[in-house]
């Protein structure tokens, strides 16, 4: 299966990319098989799929924190490793990372010290990523001190802090309970819109990426390749309760049925 | 609906600022019921022993008042081996922490080297110091000090690089990946990273090793040339079977170990705030 465009829009370039692990047997082992795939620039794609379809070592390749086996990605016409030097990765973590002997100030100050931000204009570049993930109040406080649902938001300020050309995300509210994850689903697209980035959003839930994606990637395990890839053309601004209309039924529906091998 | 009332000690135990008191008191009531049981000879009774050799808390107590002074001369010595070895032992334990996670082949066997030169017994180093050292100084006293500080440095050094191994390693889930995506060089890692990671971990090495460091610095001074410290007091007091001055030195050395610890209890509990 391959997903390609005209390429003067695409942001993301995804070549033939394959990645092949060795087990703790010494056998080979094939996460990720050919895959293609043109990713626009403003996109919120999610990469869909169950556990072992190599989704998350799909946003790896894609950060540099990998080397693929086979293939290439090219960002904006570079290889990821200079985008990465460039400092230009937003990433967002399953858990949210924060420092416990920092602030969450100076957590979200952490990438910038490291890329020599102007030390003066640090503070008012922290406080208006807290203003964006509604946390002003609790600049001064210790990661400690927050729930896990306000944590994963320090992580996404953090992230959106250095204005990074892309932000990826690795399943970052699995391990938040549902009331939590529908507020930051609502602040995430409401995010998308202020900041325009593109977004890569890794997740094993078929309602999350229908309700936050234009685009749904569904990736298929053993070995991990790309299986379907979805439109969502719900409007661009979402509210809650567009999930109790048939239409976004039909797209769950359209998802579920595009894994190979039947329903999962 | 009914319920069965609780008994009061029951709440009583359930209660946090009762657990957080009892904590304070029960300690304090054993040390009373010891105090009372030896200065009624009790203990002389149960352990058949006499007066001469363990003297009453309240002679040795008038003991320390009568040679306080000779008593904080000492007591200067020993903390000053203690305290100077305690903190070069840590600091180098501290550097083999971080060769050993900068060059991992090195790393595991390192530190079961470090570890296997914790086995030694302080009996057996400090003769060993105090012959190494002949000829550090023409001064007796210099010497001495010199092996003392050498024996404490070496029983300190295990602990801290062991612990402080494991505060470069054990780090959250995602935080290494965290800092590759920030294109952070190696020395910004260890500074924002690895480093504060390690403090707690410092910590756990110097609740051990402090008060290891006063035991090891009144050993050594059991075999040390020169005649001070809280140990070298002891050892002759009791050879002159002066066993009240004796035990005055004996408290001494307890007193020291107690406070080395609160100390670094404070310490901890001042850097670590925010931690909890």
């Amino acid at each position: 299966m391959e997903e390609r465009m005209n390429s003067k829009d695409v942001q993301i370039h995804i070549n033939h990319v394959g990645m092949t692990f060795k087990d703790n047997k010494g056998n080979d082992m094939e996460a990720l098989k050919d895959i293609n795939l043109d990713i626009k620039k403003g996109e919120f794609i999610s990469l869909l799929g169950p556990s072992g379809c190599g989704k998350t070592t799909l946003l790896r390749i894609i950060a540099d924190l990998l080397k693929p086996t086979k293939g290439s990605v090219r960002i904006d016409g570079m290889m990821p490793r200079e985008i990465r030097m460039q400092q230009k990765f937003g990433i967002v973590f399953q858990s949210p990372v924060l420092l416990d002997w920092r602030t969450v100030r100076k957590n979200i100050e952490l990438p910038l010290e490291i890329m020599h931000y102007d030390a003066q204009r640090l503070p008012e570049r922290s406080a208006e990523m807290l203003k964006l993930v509604g946390l002003e109040e609790f600049a001064n406080h210790y990661p400690k001190q927050l729930s896990g649902g306000m944590q994963q938001r320090v992580g996404i300020a953090r992230a959106l802090g250095i204005e990074p050309e892309l932000l990826l995300m690795d399943e970052p509210f699995s391990a938040l309970d549902e009331f939590t994850k529908e507020k930051l689903h609502v602040d995430m697209l409401d995010i998308w819109e202020k900041t325009n980035k593109t977004i890569i959003f890794v997740t094993h839930n078929i309602q999350e990426a229908v309700f936050l994606s234009n685009r749904i990637c569904v990736l298929s395990p053993h070995p991990g390749r790309l299986s379907a890839v979805v439109d969502v053309d719900l409007p661009k601004k979402r509210t809650l309760d567009i999930r109790d209309t048939l239409h976004f039924s039909e797209l769950v529906a359209k998802v579920r049925n595009s894994f190979e091998g039947g329903s999962l | 609906m009914y319920t069965r009332k609780k008994n009061i000690f029951v709440r009583m135990s359930e209660n946090v600022n009762v657990q957080k008191a009892l904590g304070v008191i029960l300690p304090v009531l054993l040390g009373i019921v010891i105090f009372v049981l030896w200065q009624t000879q009790v203990i002389h009774k149960i352990f058949h022993v006499d007066v001469f050799t363990l003297p009453l808390p309240t002679r040795i107590v008038s003991i320390m008042i009568d040679n306080i002074s000779d008593i904080l001369i000492n007591t200067k010595a020993t903390v000053f081996a203690a305290a100077i070895g305690l903190l070069i032992g840590s600091v180098i334990g501290y550097v083999i922490a971080w060769v050993a996670d900068r060059w991992k082949g090195f790393g595991s066997g390192g530190l079961i080297i470090v570890t296997a030169f914790n086995a030694i017994p302080i009996v057996a180093l400090a003769p060993v110091m105090t012959n190494w050292t002949r000829d550090v100084s023409p001064d007796a006293s210099v010497r001495s000090m010199v092996s003392k500080i050498l024996v404490v440095m070496i029983v300190s050094i295990a602990s801290m690089s062991i612990n402080a191994y494991r505060g470069l390693t054990e780090l959250k889930p995602y935080a290494m990946d965290m800092m590759t995506s920030y294109a952070a060089k190696r020395r910004e890692v260890f500074w924002k990273l690895q480093f504060p990671n390690s403090v707690p971990y410092i910590f756990t090495a110097l609740r051990v090793s402090a008060p290891n460091s006063v035991i090891s610095a009144i050993v050594a001074e059991y075999f040390a040339e020169y005649i001070i410290g809280v140990g070298r007091q002891i050892r002759e007091n009791i050879v002159l079977a002066q066993y009240s001055t004796a035990w005055a030195y004996i408290l001494t050395a307890c007193i020291i170990g107690i406070v080395f610890y609160v100390v670094l209890m404070i310490v901890e509990a001042i850097i670590l705030k925010h931690r909890k």
